[in-house]
Order: C-alpha cells, then sequence, then structure tokens
C-alpha cells in the first residue's frame, strides 16, 4: 500500500511540476491577498491592543483562502481529464487517498514556507514563539489537508466546481480555523510551546478524527 | 492465476426514468470472444462498466469467479484490463511514465524495455514513448490506453471500441492481440464496427 | 394514518399549545434578564435541541444509506436534513433576537451562537451538494459520505471551541459541576417544550418519510 501510495504522489508531484496549475493558483491567490492586506494595514495601522487576534485571523484568512483556491484539483482534475476510471481500476482507494491527501500536504507546506513569512515581515507581526507556531501550522496542515482531500473527491463526483468545494469545505473548516486562530495568538504571545497546547490538542484531535473516517468513507465516494 | 470467468445475470442499468440494460446477462470466458453490438446509446459501454465494476447495476448480478472461487468485489480490479473510449491516460506523462505509474499502483516490477517492447508491439515507435502524451494523436493515445489495459497480464480483457482512432494497420494490430490473447485471456468487445464484431464467437446484440 | 397516530397528533397539537401557555403565564419571569426576555428560552433550546437531534437521525440514515443503498434511507436522511435546517434558522433567529434584546446587537460572535449557524452551514452545504448531483443513487452516496464527515468534525465546534472561549451565552442548565440551575416550574415548562418540539419533529419527519415511501413505490410500479 505504501508503494502504490508514494507513486500517486510522484505522480502527482511529476504532473505538478511539468503544469503547476495548482502551484500558482494557491500562490497568486495567497500573494495578492497577503499584498492587498499589507498595503491598506502596513506594519502601524492596526492599534497594538488589536493587533495580536486581528493578525492571526488575518493569516489565517490568507491562507486558508488560498488553500481552498487550489486543493480541490487533486480530485477535480482526474475526472476533467476522464483519468479517474483509469485510475480506480489501477489503484486501491486507501493509496489513491494516502497519495493525494500528501500531495495536498505539500502543497499547503510550499504555502506556508512562502507566505508566513512575509506575511510576518509585511505587517510587523512579531512572533514570540516561532516553534510553537511551526508545530501549530505543521498540525493545521495536516488537518486542513485531510478534510480538503475528503471534501475534493466528493465534489469532484458532483459538480466539479470551486464554489461547491467552499461552500462545503467552510462550514467543516471553521473549528479548525477557530482553533488555528488562537493557537497562533498563543504562539506569537508566548515563547513557550506549552501556550499553544490548548489548541494544539484540539487540531490535532480534529486531524485523526477526519483521517479515520476518510479511511472508511473515500472507498465508498471514490467508487460507485 | 487460473483462469477467471465472469458472469452476469439479469443486469438492468436506469439512469434516473430511463432503462439503458434491461436484463442482460452472459458470461465471459477464456478462450471464447465475446462482442457486445448494438446502435449508439444502446448500453454498450454501460454494460462493460457493470462487468468491469465501475458502475453498480440497478439489478442483477456480476460474478468473478477464479476456478471455483469467487473473487470479491474490491479483487475484481486486479484481474481486468479495460480500454475505454472515455478512460485517459495521464497527459502530462510520457507513455513510458504512464505505464511505469500503472505497474507500480498493481505492485507489479518491471523494467522500462519491457514497457517500451509493449508499446513496440502496440505501434508506438521508440521516438514517441518517452514525450508526453498530450502531444499525441488520437490514434497514438490510443494505442497507450490498449498498453495500460495490457501492461499487468490481466486475465480478463474488457475493451470499448478498441480500434478506434486506428488506421487499417492500428486496426490489424489489436486483431492480432485479440487473437494472441484470446486462449488465456476471457475477452469483451463494445462495437460498432463490423470488423472489431468479426472477432466474435458469441455475441449480445443490445437493442437500445 | 391509523387512529393511534391521529390521536398522538392531536395530543401533541394540545400539548404544544399547553407548552405556549404556560411560558408566559405559568413559568415565572427569570432573574437577571432584560424583562420578560428570558422567555425565549422555552422555544429558543427546544429549536436547538431538535436541530442537533435532526443532525443526529441524518447520520443514522447516511450511514444506513452508505450499507444499504436503499433510496429510502436516502429519503430518511433528507428529510432529517430538512427539519434540522428550518430549526436551525429557527434558533439563531430566536437567539439573535434574545441577542438583541439582552446584548443590544442581533449577533455577538458567542461560540454557541456561531455553533448553531455553522450546523446551519452544514445543512445549507449538504443541499447544494445534493442539488449538484443528477444521479440518483451518486447523491444519496456524496450526501451521506459529507453528512458523516460533518457529523465527526461538529463535536470539536460544540464542545471544544466554547471551552476555549469566554461564552456570552447564559450559564448553561446542566453545567460542568452537574447542578441544575433554573428555578423549578421554569424547568418544567422547558422540558416540556423540548418534548414537544421533539414530537413536532418526529411528526413531521414521519410525514416527510411516508411521502418519500410513497413517491418510491409508485415508481417502482411504473418502472415494472
Amino acid at each position: 500500500m505504501l508503494g502504490e501510495a508514494l507513486a500517486v504522489l510522484a505522480k502527482e508531484l511529476r504532473s505538478e511540476l511539468r503544469s503547476r496549475v495548482a502551484l500558482n493558483a494557491i500562490l497568486l491567490f495567497a500573494l495578492t491577498t497577503l499584498v492587498a492586506v499589507a498595503y491598506q494595514i502596513g506594519p502601524y495601522r492596526i492599534h497594538e491592543e488589536d493587533r495580536p487576534h486581528l493578525l492571526a485571523a488575518l493569516l489565517w484568512i490568507i491562507l486558508f483562502f488560498a488553500a481552498t483556491s487550489g486543493l480541490s484539483r487533486v480530485f477535480v482534475k482526474e475526472e476533467d481529464a476522464h483519468t479517474a476510471k483509469t485510475l480506480r481500476l489501477a489503484a486501491r482507494p486507501g493509496a489513491v487517498f494516502a497519495g493525494k491527501f500528501a500531495f495536498n500536504l505539500l502543497l499547503l507546506a510550499v504555502l506556508e514556507v512562502l507566505i508566513v513569512p512575509l506575511f510576518c515581515v509585511l505587517l510587523g507581526y512579531s512572533v514570540a514563539g516561532p516553534l510553537g507556531l511551526a508545530v501549530l501550522l505543521a498540525a493545521g496542515s495536516v488537518a486542513l489537508a485531510a478534510v480538503a482531500t475528503m471534501v475534493a473527491a466528493i465534489i469532484a463526483r458532483a459538480s466539479g466546481s470551486g464554489t461547491l468545494f467552499a461552500v462545503l469545505t467552510v462550514p467543516l473548516a471553521l473549528p479548525l480555523l477557530v482553533m488555528l486562530i488562537q493557537g497562533t495568538r498563543a504562539a506569537a504571545g508566548s515563547a513557550e510551546v506549552a501556550a499553544v497546547l490548548p489548541a494544539l490538542r484540539g487540531i490535532v484531535s480534529l486531524a485523526g478524527v477526519t483521517l479515520v473516517s476518510s479511511a472508511f468513507l473515500f472507498p465508498v465516494v471514490w467508487h460507485d | 492465476m487460473a483462469s477467471v470467468t465472469v458472469s452476469f445475470e439479469d443486469l438492468w442499468k436506469r439512469f434516473g426514468r430511463r432503462a439503458v440494460l434491461t436484463g442482460v446477462s452472459g458470461t465471459l470466458r477464456p478462450g471464447r470472444v465475446l462482442v457486445v453490438t448494438g446502435p449508439n446509446g444502446a448500453g454498450k459501454s454501460t454494460l462493460l462498466s457493470i462487468v468491469s465494476g465501475l458502475l453498480r447495476p440497478s439489478r442483477g448480478t456480476v460474478r468473478y469467479r477464479n476456478g471455483e472461487t469467487e473473487l470479491p468485489r474490491r479483487a475484481w480490479c486486479g484481474v481486468i484490463g479495460v480500454a475505454a473510449p472515455d478512460m485517459a491516460v495521464y497527459e502530462e506523462l510520457s507513455a513510458i511514465e504512464n505505464l511505469r505509474l500503472f505497474t507500480r499502483l498493481r505492485g507489479l516490477r518491471a523494467t522500462d524495455d519491457q514497457l517500451a517492447e509493449l508499446l513496440d508491439r502496440l505501434g508506438l515507435a521508440a521516438r514517441e514513448q518517452r514525450r508526453p502524451v498530450g502531444v499525441y494523436s488520437s490514434g497514438m493515445k490510443q494505442r497507450v490506453k490498449l498498453a495500460q489495459a495490457l501492461v499487468h497480464d490481466p486475465p480478463v480483457l474488457l475493451l470499448d471500441e478498441p480500434s478506434s482512432n486506428l488506421d487499417g494497420a492500428g486496426h490489424e494490430v489489436v486483431a492480432a492481440l485479440v487473437r494472441e490473447r484470446r486462449p488465456a485471456t476471457a475477452i469483451a468487445v463494445a462495437t460498432n464496427d463490423p470488423r472489431e464484431a468479426a472477432w466474435g464467437d458469441e455475441e449480445i446484440h443490445l437493442a437500445g | 394514518m391509523t387512529r393511534l397516530s391521529n390521536i398522538l397528533v392531536w395530543i401533541l397539537g394540545a400539548w404544544l399549545a399547553v407548552v405556549c401557555w404556560a411560558a408566559f403565564h405559568y413559568a415565572p419571569t427569570a432573574q437577571g434578564f432584560v424583562g420578560e426576555s428570558a422567555r425565549i428560552v422555552f422555544f429558543h433550546v427546544p429549536q436547538a435541541w431538535v436541530a442537533v437531534v435532526a443532525f443526529c437521525v441524518n447520520l443514522v440514515a447516511s450511514i444506513r444509506y452508505l450499507r444499504t443503498r436503499n433510496p429510502l434511507d436516502d429519503a430518511r436522511a433528507a428529510a432529517a436534513a430538512g427539519l434540522g435546517l428550518l430549526f436551525s434558522i429557527l434558533a439563531t433567529a430566536t437567539g439573535s433576537i434574545f441577542a438583541k434584546v439582552m446584548w443590544g446587537s442581533f449577533w455577538n460572535w458567542d461560540p454557541r451562537e456561531v455553533s448553531i449557524a455553522i450546523l446551519l452551514l452544514v445543512y445549507a452545504a449538504y443541499f447544494a451538494l445534493r442539488q449538484s448531483v443528477a444521479d440518483e443513487e451518486r447523491r444519496g452516496t456524496l450526501a451521506a459520505a459529507y453528512a458523516v464527515l460533518a457529523f465527526v468534525t461538529m463535536p470539536f465546534l460544540v464542545f471544544v471551541v466554547p471551552r476555549i472561549y469566554w461564552s456570552l451565552h447564559p450559564d448553561t442548565i446542566i453545567n460542568t459541576s452537574g447542578t441544575i440551575k433554573m428555578e423549578s416550574r421554569m424547568l418544567q415548562v422547558l422540558l416540556g417544550s423540548v418534548a414537544g418540539f421533539t414530537g413536532l419533529f418526529a411528526w413531521l419527519y414521519s410525514l416527510n418519510v411516508r411521502l418519500a415511501r410513497i413517491a418510491l413505490r409508485r415508481r417502482q410500479r411504473e418502472e415494472g
């Protein structure tokens, strides 16, 4: 199963590096939004006492909506290109989900590595606990990739539209977003990793629960 | 793998209120080619999709048997090769990369030379095999589709209009392939083409 | 409709009439609230309760559908979701009215307010998904998968997030110390209202399912 999942991941990476559709969509969306926000707000326009929660919220708004602009492609393009049936017959559902989940996770990682430092610089966001933030980003990415990959599988078999993807993902991702914003605030305000623990616990549980339920739901959604 | 036989009984398929298949039965066994004919929209592709496990029938059963053992549905994809107009290969990858992917997904090992040989037998020139499938002509793409159906040597072969988009030489290649595989493979061909229909030992005609 | 169910429906009607009367005349005025505004609890809480019950019924029917592919189970899931949507709209509306009276604005981003609104979004997303799939069996499968996914993520919103955040919500009646903090007549009316609204849901749900059963039987007869 691992070999098959890696084969799916390798295929996704190869395709993406040759076409760069999802990567461009996500990065351009994030950069445009970030520049627009930074231009208007910059490091000085928000009062000191409002900065912790506003900046945490802004960061996750940018990351989340950038992610929703590109994470659905992983399944939608299979249906659009008529390769879904070929893949369905060649690979086990578990391997397909694992490979595509890993790909979405990598996409999110690239997005965060580029955008988070840029956000901190442009908006003057000083993070007292970068390690805590890194752990939070890692856990949050796993949870977000899990939700997004499962929803992408669902909408690819529906109309495949980006709007439907956003409509279905937002209610499921909102608890995650709330926890991530709270955790980011805590990481920005304290150097101790323990500060992010309350939010981290919730995020890790959500990631676990989503992955386990996807293991059962995905084969049903993927196959008729 | 011992010989695999596929039997389907009383298959019905409805899309909304429209009944596409109304009680179709048949058997696929090694050594015999089953040809499914009928006008456009008669349900030929639907029948093959149901037999392959890609679609569920509204009513009826499909059974795969390996000798005396009945295979569960999740094991069917391991024993079938399917080539159909609505099943494409990855256009960003080359023909060789596609076949490499499909062998790995099935847990098989094949060298690039073996994959190149299969593509060569299907009439895809060596110089084309490493170019992205997206730049191929429709005939070349069809050859890659056939290759992905054959690469894992399946005991059951389901071919939906296999020589569509192929020239005379390509048609001959597919005909030779069917002849060669016939003794050990259960083959079904869905077609409008009388030349392909002539390959059959048995026929199911769908009136539509 | 059987004679017994006829009688039960009349009893339900009478029960709800009594609850409405008792909410205004039997229950005393609550302390610490603006005027008589606390009386909305006799309607708001049962509506929120029913929205959650409907969610659970939707989950059970969805799981059954995934196992049986029986169109009636899909109809049950859709019926429960439709009523859930209705009651979550009502709960949000009554909650907003109370918020306006008590705190001067219809919406305060209180976590419990947000939870019920997100439940509303989940139901809306569920129906958006159903609308976008033409094939009946696939529609049922995808909707059921989404319902299960939504159900496993909801506890995080309802239980985890409010614990992280301070809440405007009046202290819950059943709280962590296990004591009931409501005057006994008010509690009687509230429990009576919860029972009445649950009965109302059960009745409306059974009507919907009966209609679906009749429609299915007629279609099966037409198809022969």
